[in-house]
């Protein structure tokens, strides 16, 4: 008996059962399927995905190995090869820092509530995954992010850029670098060039995710940031408890006003762990910042406990996810930068090209 | 809801002719045409716009009749900012302001 020859077109047409989840599209049509290689009874292709932290990988592994071997006859085997390619939602024309595909703002209501921890535990799960990332700490109030990931020595100046330095895998830059030892006193018009220095006079190179670490609340800072470059959503970091929520809610609305998508809301401190007894308590409440984001329609990320592991890993400078990747925190943290990183994956596809046509 | 733009104040389109007018064909469909002269007039800076008490200083009467649009951009996803012919640059025109300044028929 001859074995049936198998086209690419029969394999292609089986694929198009596959929905990419969070797109509402088959994986064909968004151009997913790449490389596919037929010999005999044997396929195979790569599935391009939108994020290496992809949280539903293996399901879609998965459902295009099945849909294959079951609607294509004449295979025998079918070997997927998942790889991805942050996309660049198409962006205005304000100033793009060249390389950079995606501007994740990350903001809190108020101070306290654990936004640098979470950013940077962010930024280390997405490096982690394989995806290139960078870290701006606009936090000119408490810039902290060095300490927390450990980046010894300072960006040096090269070619009249900004070096910036890499640590866990993350090129950083901090404001906080520009006056060294000092705090920083500065009126707005100063913190305003800084931030721009710090966006677009830094060297950062090819990036799929820049994480910009805030200061708490609405300020010059913000406006800055929204007006000069284009930056694909912001993410609230917040407590359970309500006080801490409704100002968060503030924070929100600016950026709604600034027309910057909201990709969600992460609770943080949500249950505290005792070292002792590994017991749990909700000392703030819980479920607070799901419960508002649901009523205000944005998506909710997930929540992160009050570990005092956590703290001790980013007062000595490696971020939970690395020094503890077992613990119940990191795995929280690494489900957050995979909810976020599919939520980034959404808006590359939902944005419309913002460009003036002349006449 | 709070997580997406509302469509009617989310352009789909943005066009510019020459110096004289701007055209937004909006997310819903509809379709807006500016000209020069009443955006200029329109302008929403607290040099234009009283910040104290919110009262409009600069009319469009006060505005030379040949002003034109030297130069237009985008400020973030949210607003326009333009050069005028007359020297002026400082508002920022959010796009919701932009949807309310519409003089069309059924707008106005």
């Amino acid at each position: 008996m001859n074995p049936q020859t198998v086209s690419e077109a029969a394999v292609l047409d089986a694929l198009r059962s596959v929905m990419d989840p969070d797109l509402h599209r088959d994986i064909v049509s968004l151009n997913f399927v790449r490389n596919m290689k037929i010999e005999g009874g044997i396929v195979s292709f790569d599935v391009n995905l939108t994020t290496p932290a992809c949280p539903v990988k293996e399901l879609l592994r998965e459902q295009s190995r099945q849909a294959v071997l079951d609607r294509v006859p004449g295979v025998s085997d079918v070997r997927v090869n998942m790889t991805s390619e942050v996309r660049r939602p198409p962006a205005p024309q304000t100033h793009r820092i060249r390389g950079v595909k995606n501007i994740i703002a990350v903001g809190s209501g108020k101070g306290g509530v654990g936004k640098s921890t979470v950013a940077s535990n962010l930024a280390v799960s997405l490096a982690k995954s394989g995806a290139k990332v960078g870290l701006l700490d606009a936090d000119i109030y408490g810039p902290s992010i060095p300490i927390m990931m450990r980046a010894s020595g300072e960006p040096e100046m090269r070619d009249q850029a900004i070096e910036p330095v890499v640590a866990h895998g993350v090129k950083l830059m901090s404001m906080g670098y520009l006056s060294g030892e000092m705090p920083l006193i500065w009126r707005g018009p100063m913190a305003h060039k800084a931030l721009q220095q710090c966006l677009l006079g830094v060297n950062w190179g090819e990036l799929d995710y820049l994480v910009v670490d805030l200061p708490p609340g609405t300020g010059d800072v913000h406006l800055t940031l929204v007006q000069t470059v284009p930056v694909t959503g912001a993410v609230i970091v917040s407590t359970p408890q309500d006080v801490g929520l409704t100002i968060a809610m503030k924070t929100l609305h600016m950026f709604q006003q600034t027309k910057v998508p909201l990709l969600g809301i992460i609770e943080n401190m949500s249950w505290y762990v005792c070292p002792h007894c590994g017991g749990r308590d909700e000392i703030f409440g819980h479920g607070g910042a799901s419960a508002a984001a649901a009523e205000m329609g944005v998506p909710f990320l997930g929540e992160v406990p009050l570990d005092p592991a956590i703290r001790k890993h980013s007062d000595s400078g490696t971020p939970v996810l690395l020094a503890e990747p077992e613990s119940a925190s990191a795995r929280a943290l690494t489900e957050v930068a995979g909810a976020l990183a599919r939520q980034i994956s959404i808006q590359a596809f939902r944005s419309i090209p913002l460009t003036i046509v002349e006449e | 809801m709070l997580g997406l733009p509302h469509q009617s104040a989310t352009p789909a389109e943005i066009r510019k002719k020459g110096g004289e007018s701007l055209t937004i064909r909006w997310a819903d469909g509809h379709t807006s045409t500016y000209a020069a002269r009443y955006l200029r007039g329109h302008c929403p800076c607290a040099q234009c716009v009283s910040e104290t008490s919110g009262e409009r200083l600069v009319f469009e009467e006060h505005v030379r009749q040949d002003v034109a649009i030297a130069a237009a951009r985008t400020v973030g996803n949210y607003a326009l900012q333009f050069d005028w012919s007359d020297g002026h640059n400082t508002g920022i025109y959010s796009f919701e302001y932009l949807r309310r300044l519409c003089t069309c028929e059924d707008c106005a």
